[in-house]
């Protein structure tokens, strides 16, 4: 222990003189830097242009809020006709579109380093108080082949560019002194193979570490102002630790393989099938895994009972959807009187309808969450397989783009949608007519988000899988080092 | 000559077990990947059948009510998985599959499986295409990153020329063993594909499946074969097997991994698609022009739906309404689809240089699971959608009801909703399919002749 404290600074010293008039390491940190740069702009691009959908949706918003309102004082003044689709007076008309709102999830500080989710599911829904397979589908509109070949973001260089390049650089420490005989040399100065090893590798994961950690930070606080606040500290420091954890247990991996005194050319193929098991292979067969072992519930029968439960609601209310229609010819009666109107009843019957489709299928909707969930669960619990599970799962985590963050919207989302409708029901079956006042009173969606605790013992529980795989095989290493033949 | 060459090379590839290992994992992925696509879809299709019949069936012995109504239940249509989207899924995990053909707007497909599954779905999903595409090139290169370097290294490359070899002989001797190295793995592979996605199928679809099952094989065949002559000249100018393993594993990476999506990214700005909210936009600030100008032009009126129109006109309404937003509805998606055709013919083009996503391109196409099918469905859908419209607006117009506003007292029985006929979708034919994907083909084609030339030119002349 005492000779690896004494001579650790002497062989990195030595190593990165060596590394510094070599181009391998330069041509090494340019391509990270290049591709993580490339994915940089990606995600900010990406996340910046979901912003700017939010902030157009909440104008449309507003704007046709101050319509609506205006319209109403019209009608109130006797300065405008009604219109028997789109009157502000109707709670039905109001509630069931004309003044729908929007629930939308916030991009959190980090999202542009992990798109995620965020190109598959839906971060706003527009809410009215029809039925919720009414709108809970509408995603953005993306070209599924981008959608199959997915983003190349910051979180991607990580997980499959960063191994490859500390195979690349480490692959052959101890073989190539070995094989070019300069082995016996370097082990006749008091130090011992871990020292030299341990050395050799510290050398190379600083500078390529530090790079892979530190520029997306920087390049998020140069170009993606809402990193730029307090709370996102904690988090970056959560990225960094995650990026320095993986990195380590590539390291360990490449110092438990030179460790098996191999040739350089066998040490290559072997930490290359590690990176293609691991990175390719493993997280392709857990998907498979977990979703053959908790499959997503039919969705066909999904349709097929939404269709049954709107029959059955156009059987119930057959007389009210079937009764004389006078309001397109009768003006007088699409004015509010006294506080009340009269509603449609083919208005009241679609209320109706909407109503028991959401109670009949709501609790197979929930089979469809429940589902996602568990085979979130599954992941988390065996994900420990790959570490590029764990470390992906981690950092899109952190970014906000990952699916429990998402699932963790739609729960506030049917929250909300029942509130909605909680506020329109007696207006629309008690005939009250929408007054100005009311609008004010209309439910605004405000996003929760997730609970913190939850995040870091996500943050902690990953961090610690990934630095267990890494101190495994350091040990190994140790282990196999003690045994290596020098001559 | 070749022969011989080529006899010893395979000899090689046994003894040391590399054909064993690597291909023996290649085998066990493609077994998987084509066991749990077939189980799969076996039951998606039934399903999907069954739930549409029996749609049918409800749709037909409905009550008696307003046409308009029956338009509100509507009718599901599901969309069958083409026989090889078990060899190929495409784009299929992230479209929908269902549509609910309801009054007033087209729609897009719902229920798009990837949402349904976890962020992990985004690694790639596991089929016998993704095994070829991305790991094929990976067994090649496993397989012969040596070739020549490893000659070169024991000194034998000198011998070989001392007694006469040719540079193209050795070429051909080196690609021959290669070649029959993958055959040896890959040709019982694909008669078991072909058993299984065969199997079960009806008669007419039998011989179909079998065509673009073979012309599916032969887009891989020239693909790996890429791979093979690549390998070949990358070894061929490395002085060790060590840097030629090195500089393959790069060119692979780049290949196969990092191209696919950084090219998607840069065909998405070059062609940007619109977001939902753009589309969205622009369509209804045209619809809502249009209708207007429908409404002023048949009846006279500037408001829909409003007080100056006479409740029983409200059929010819629908129709008039309908027939204006059809063709803007079409302009728009027309639009976005063409997009997204730009978009892939970019990806084409790139094959050029990243051969994969030739491949994908072609691949997709002819196992009938890229966009161009969606589409095919998705229009086929919205046809029978406007069969059920106009049929349900004549109607009205015909019971065009004289009690003033007594519209919706008016009901419809099962001679209205006879009248439309069953959804019968046809999957489009081979014959069909075939010329748009006959660059992906000619791109491909080309990727091979430039890495024979660059094989050719690579040949060690010298030891």
């Amino acid at each position: 222990m005492n000779s690896l404290f004494k001579h650790l600074p002497l062989v990195f010293r030595h190593e990165w003189r060596l590394l510094l008039a070599d181009r391998s390491l330069w041509l090494t940190l340019g391509i990270l830097c290049a591709v993580l740069a490339y994915g940089l702009f990606n995600g900010i691009t990406a996340t910046e242009a979901r912003t700017t959908t939010q902030v157009r949706l909440q104008i449309q918003e507003a704007d046709a809020a101050v319509r609506n309102v205006d319209l109403l004082r019209r009608i109130f003044e006797d300065k405008a006709n009604p219109e028997p689709f789109a009157n502000p007076a109707n709670p039905a008309n109001v509630g069931s579109g004309l003044a729908a709102r929007y629930a939308m999830m916030p991009a959190l500080p980090l999202a542009p380093l992990a798109l995620g989710q965020s190109d598959m599911l839906p971060d706003h829904y527009k809410i009215s108080y029809r039925n919720k397979t009414s709108f809970l589908y509408d995603g953005e509109i993306e070209n599924p082949w981008n959608l199959m070949s997915g983003r190349l973001d910051a979180v991607f260089v990580v997980i499959y560019l960063l191994p490859l390049l500390i195979i690349a650089l480490s692959y052959n420490v101890l073989s190539v002194e070995r094989e070019q005989g300069m082995m016996k040399l370097v082990l006749s100065n008091p130090i011992t193979l871990s020292t030299l090893l341990a050395g050799k590798l510290l050398a190379r994961a600083l500078p390529l570490l530090a790079g892979a950690a530190l520029l997306p930070i920087v390049a998020l606080l140069l170009f993606f102002p809402p990193a730029r606040q307090v709370d996102a500290l904690p988090q970056m420091m959560g990225w960094i630790a995650l990026v320095l954890a993986y990195g380590l247990f590539w390291f360990a991996l490449a110092a438990f393989v030179n460790a098996l005194r191999t040739s350089s050319a066998n040490n290559a193929l072997l930490l290359i099938s590690a990176w293609v098991v691991l990175t390719l292979i493993a997280p392709v067969i857990v998907n498979l895994a977990v979703s053959t072992a908790n499959p997503a519930p039919s969705r066909v029968e999904l349709a097929t009972q939404t269709r049954l439960v709107t029959i059955a609601g156009l059987n119930r209310y057959n007389e009210l959807l079937s009764t004389d229609y006078r309001y397109t010819t009768n003006l007088e009666t699409l004015r509010p009187k006294d506080g009340k109107l009269d509603i449609p009843e083919r208005l009241r019957a679609f209320y109706l309808m909407d109503r028991d489709v959401d109670a009949e299928i709501s609790s197979l909707l929930d089979r469809f969450d429940i589902q996602v969930a568990s085979q979130q669960a599954l992941v988390d619990r065996f994900g420990f397989v790959s570490p590029a599970i764990v470390a992906f799962e981690g950092i899109t985590g952190l970014s906000g783009n990952g699916s429990r963050r998402f699932q963790h919207f739609k729960e506030q989302i049917d929250t909300f949608h029942e509130n909605w409708r909680g506020y329109f029901q007696p207006k629309v079956l008690g005939g009250q007519a929408m007054t100005e006042s009311d609008y004010a009173d209309i439910p605004r969606f405000v996003w929760q988000e997730e609970s913190a605790r939850q995040r870091w013992t996500d943050l902690a529980k990953r961090l610690f899988q990934l630095l267990l795989l890494a101190a495994i095989l350091s040990v190994l290493a140790i282990v196999f080092l003690r045994r290596y033949r020098v001559v | 000559m070749i022969g011989l060459i080529a006899r010893r090379e395979l000899l090689e590839f046994i003894r040391d077990r590399r054909l064993f290992w690597a291909g023996g994992i290649i085998l066990l992925l493609l077994a998987i990947a084509l066991l749990v696509g077939w189980q799969q879809q076996r039951t998606l299709n039934a399903e999907r059948a069954a739930a549409q019949q029996l749609d049918y069936d409800d749709w037909v012995s409905q009550a008696e009510r307003h046409p308009h109504d029956a338009a509100h239940q509507g009718m599901h249509v599901f969309k069958p998985e083409a026989p090889l989207a078990v060899v190929d899924p495409g784009i299929t995990p992230y479209v929908g599959s269902t549509q609910w053909l309801q009054a007033h707007r087209q729609a897009d497909l719902k229920f798009v499986p990837a949402q349904d599954a976890t962020g992990l779905q985004r690694f790639g999903n596991l089929s016998v295409a993704w095994v070829l595409q991305v790991l094929g090139p990976l067994l090649v290169i496993v397989l012969g990153f040596n070739a020549f370097a490893a000659e070169r290294e024991q000194g034998t490359l000198r011998q070989l020329m001392s007694i006469g070899v040719t540079p193209q002989r050795l070429l051909l001797g080196k690609a021959l063993a290669l070649s029959v190295a993958l055959a040896l793995l890959l040709v019982p592979a694909a008669v078991v594909i072909a058993f299984v996605s065969l199997s079960g199928l009806e008669a007419g679809l039998q011989y179909d499946t079998l065509m673009r099952l073979l012309v599916l094989f032969a887009g891989y065949a020239i693909y790996l074969s890429i791979f093979i002559f690549l390998t070949l000249a990358v070894s061929g100018r490395t002085s060790t097997s060590r840097i030629a393993l090195m500089a393959l594993m790069a060119v692979w990476i780049t290949g196969v991994i990092l191209a696919p999506r950084a090219i998607s990214d840069l065909a998405d700005r070059w062609y940007p698609t619109p977001s939902r909210v753009e589309f969205n936009n622009s369509m209804d600030q045209e619809l809502s022009k249009t209708y207007a100008d429908a409404w002023q032009a048949s009846f006279g009126v500037s408001t829909r739906w409003g007080a100056d129109l006479p409740l029983n006109r409200w059929g010819e309404a629908l129709q008039v309404d309908d027939q204006a937003g059809y063709l803007v509805a079409d302009r728009h998606f027309a639009e976005l689809w063409g997009a997204f055709d730009k978009q892939r013919q970019l990806q084409e083009w790139s094959g050029l240089v990243f051969p994969v996503l030739a491949l994908r391109s072609f691949s997709m196409g002819i196992a009938g699971s890229d966009f161009s099918a969606h589409r095919d469905f998705s229009l086929a859908a919205e046809q029978q959608r406007r069969l059920m419209q106009d049929l349900i607006s004549h109607d009205l117009i015909h019971h065009a009801d004289v009690l003033d506003h007594q519209h919706f007292t008016y009901k419809a029985d099962s001679t209205l909703w006879k009248q439309i006929p069953p959804f019968d979708y046809r999957l489009p034919t081979m014959e069909a399919v075939l010329p748009a994907n006959i660059r992906s083909l000619g791109i491909l084609s080309l990727a091979l002749l430039v890495s024979f030339v660059l094989a050719l030119a690579s040949v060690p002349r010298r030891a």
